[in-house]
């Protein structure tokens, strides 16, 4: 065991620190609409326009080709600086869509969507979840209609996070009507400027509309759009879902030691209702030191996954382990800075610049639940962990 | 950067699994006056090497790091393993005397653990030691031990027996500085993580084997998400555990911070899993003659030693780590 950075990742670090500290944009986010996408587009080209895009991209696709332990600190550097936050419109362009063509997409395909996602050119939304399968992506009904070059498209996704602002769509269609499960089903790059599709947002508990319902009237996609092979889209379909169980939710993990820290600082000047400095509450203090002792564990879990990762070149089953424990830390600091707060944490009118504990606290649940609710991870840890008798 | 047992760790911490399940095994909690470490044991361990493990090869020790150290004492915690095995380790290495500490390396002469309890002081280990050490974050003391002057207590750890005294001890040997209480914390978040390792094991074992209502336990949810909440919480506390252990290795200057997050949440995580064992296994799991108790109550022993809840909480708040 060792705990030594190389001097080139010591250099990476000096580097990160100083370039976010002299560039990280002073201006808030818009709270929503199309200005929030664009503030995540700008600050994605000013990334690119630096050399900063794609830190978990191989250098030949245009990414820095860090390893892991260099994107552990960059994300660290990210939240150290405050830089906007990675989980944004460019989030699925950055974190799925690319690396999935990267894996497993031809060479057109790689030399069309690879440069305008790393300069934030093009936004990406994820179609996989429908109305009737959340976390069972293999009960998926929206019907692919092979048509000549062509594959036309019916039915309706769910739960898709900034379609509103997206040009492309990273699509999960049944191609083969026959087929049951995980089979017969296609991932395809899909025009969300395509005539036939329509959006209806869906207002969330955080007083906002990021997330949306798709609807698909006979939407006809090339069928050079195909990522993979047709009614092969499972193959591709895991390799994105290893991606955001894997090291997607690093920027989380490895934020949540700022967060206390700034949680503390906050609790050294807040006066309680009784006029106590939260502080100098014992029952705060405790849970604030217990939550710090999570994160500093979250942060071990994090380098030790990597490294095995960075040593074996196979992402290891630790990526639900670490999500639960992530998402449940968020919410426990998100309580406490309520209790904290009182009155003030009740106001809230969905700005998460100018909420952020409140946001964080009602984001809690949507963390819990995008990308495999906690339930489902907790399956996952039984069969694929402890490997239990399977319960399906 | 690497943070997993590797290589040599790896072999060294199989031979310590095998000796320790053949010379200490839980097995024999279930007999009689099987508390603390009897002479026969003391010389087992000491013949093979292990109280000499986390001493400097220039005092005759084997030269290894607290990584070796931490990887044993997490095999000594899957058995319940006495305290005064890690009693004696330290104590090797606070002695100047080469005499004395190669008696104790060959467990001829016995360490028990001393720890000041407001009126006096609280010892575990066997009534035949000869010596006792306390141990503070800036000091240490091995004191000469006479049985006469103390009292025993009630235990409810089968594993670990208790003494009280009220007598001012005389002094052997003095060490300052944080070197020995930061092994033994260490040790002690090692052994709570060894345990919180046994019960989820132990419970993954039976949930494979025992049927309610026609099906395995282990196809239940009502069973597999407890589970998999144990395997998170012993997952973190052992990252946490080989983090700070490394950086004791690597005589980082934040070690003390994570030592005591490891202790924290070796702490949380052997009591939790041990509370959780004993529950899934329903009505055997409250008999004496299963293991899940004796989890239980050695990890309530070892979560009060070397920071116990509030302890470490205190320490944390503030403390700053490297990057």
């Amino acid at each position: 065991m060792d705990l030594q950075y190389s001097a080139s990742d010591r250099d990476f670090r000096q580097q990160a620190r100083a370039w976010l500290a002299a560039n990280v944009p002073t201006k808030r986010r818009p709270a929503n609409g199309h200005t929030s996408a664009q503030y995540d587009r700008d600050w994605q080209r000013k990334l690119y326009e630096h050399g900063w895009a794609g830190v978990a991209w191989p250098k030949e696709y245009g990414g820095l080709g860090l390893t892991g332990l260099q994107q552990v600190i960059w994300y660290e550097e990210m939240a150290r600086a405050r830089a906007p936050h990675y989980i944004n419109t460019t989030y699925v362009a950055l974190m799925h869509a690319g690396p999935t063509l990267i894996m497993r997409g031809t060479e057109e395909q790689k030399a069309f969507h690879l440069p305008r996602i790393l300069s934030g050119d093009a936004l990406w939304c994820q179609g996989f979840s429908e109305p009737n399968a959340g976390s069972d992506l293999a009960s998926l009904k929206a019907r692919g209609t092979i048509d000549g070059d062509d594959i036309v498209v019916s039915g309706a996704k769910m739960w898709t996070t900034d379609a509103q602002h997206a040009d492309y769509q990273e699509l999960l269609v049944r191609t083969d009507p026959e087929s049951h499960r995980h089979k017969g089903l296609t991932w395809i790059i899909c025009d969300m400027k395509s005539p036939g599709i329509d959006i209806k947002p869906i207002r969330t508990m955080l007083n906002d509309e990021h997330i949306n319902m798709v609807f698909y009237d006979d939407v006809r996609i090339p069928k050079s759009n195909v990522v993979g092979e047709i009614d092969g889209g499972w193959a591709s379909a895991l390799a994105t879902l290893s991606l955001e169980r894997g090291l997607g939710f690093i920027g989380d993990q490895l934020e949540l030691y700022e967060r206390v820290g700034r949680a503390t600082d906050m609790a050294g000047k807040l006066r309680l209702e009784d006029g106590t400095l939260a502080i100098d509450d014992s029952s705060i203090r405790q849970k604030l030191a217990a939550l710090k002792a999570d994160a500093l564990a979250i942060r071990a879990m994090t380098l030790a996954d990597i490294a095995e990762t960075d040593r074996t070149g196979q992402p290891g089953p630790k990526g639900s382990m670490m999500k639960l424990l992530v998402t449940s830390a968020h919410k426990a600091l998100s309580e406490l800075v309520g209790d904290m707060m009182g009155w003030d944490f009740l106001e809230f009118d969905g700005d998460r610049s100018a909420h952020p504990w409140t946001y964080d606290y009602l984001w809690s649940w949507v963390f819990s639940i995008s990308g495999g609710t906690n339930e489902i991870q907790r399956e996952n840890i039984a069969d694929r962990v402890l490997h239990l008798p399977r319960a399906r | 950067m690497y943070l997993a047992p590797d290589g040599d760790e790896l072999e060294i911490a199989q031979a310590a699994a095998g000796f320790l399940a053949e010379a200490m095994s839980i097995e024999r909690l279930h007999g009689a006056a099987c508390a603390d470490m009897s002479a026969d044991l003391r010389h087992s361990l000491g013949s093979m090497g292990w109280f000499a493990l986390a001493l400097p090869g220039h005092a005759g020790g084997s030269g290894l790091s607290a990584v070796e150290h931490a990887l044993f004492f997490r095999e000594v915690g899957r058995q319940c393993g006495p305290v005064d095995v890690l009693a004696q380790c330290l104590a090797a290495t606070i002695v100047d005397d080469n005499a004395l500490r190669s008696s104790i390396v060959s467990g001829d002469v016995g360490v028990a653990l001393a720890v000041g309890d407001g009126t006096g002081l609280r010892i575990f280990g066997s009534e035949n030691a000869a010596f006792m050490l306390q141990l503070g974050r800036d000091r240490s003391d091995l004191y000469t031990f006479k049985n006469s002057a103390s009292e025993p207590r009630a235990s409810l750890d089968p594993a670990t027996s208790i003494r009280v005294s009220d007598r001012v001890p005389t002094v052997a040997s003095s060490e300052t500085g944080d070197r020995a209480w930061n092994l033994g914390q260490l040790g002690t978040a090692a052994m709570l993580v060894g345990i919180a390792e046994a019960s989820l094991d132990q419970i993954v074992d039976y949930a494979k084997v025992r049927e309610t209502f026609g099906k395995k336990i282990g196809s239940w949810q009502a069973v597999r998400h407890p589970c998999a909440d144990m395997a998170v919480r012993l997952e973190a506390a052992r990252a946490q555990l080989w983090f700070a252990a490394t950086a004791m290795k690597e005589g980082r200057g934040d070690a003390g911070v994570h030592l005591d997050a490891a202790k924290y949440l070796a702490n949380q995580a052997a009591l939790a899993n041990a509370d959780t064992n004993i529950q899934l296994h329903g009505g055997i799991g409250v008999t004496d003659e299963h293991h899940a108790h004796l989890y239980l109550k050695h990890a309530l022993v070892l979560a009060r030693l070397f920071g116990g809840r509030r302890e470490v909480l205190g320490r944390l708040l503030h403390a700053e780590v490297e990057d």
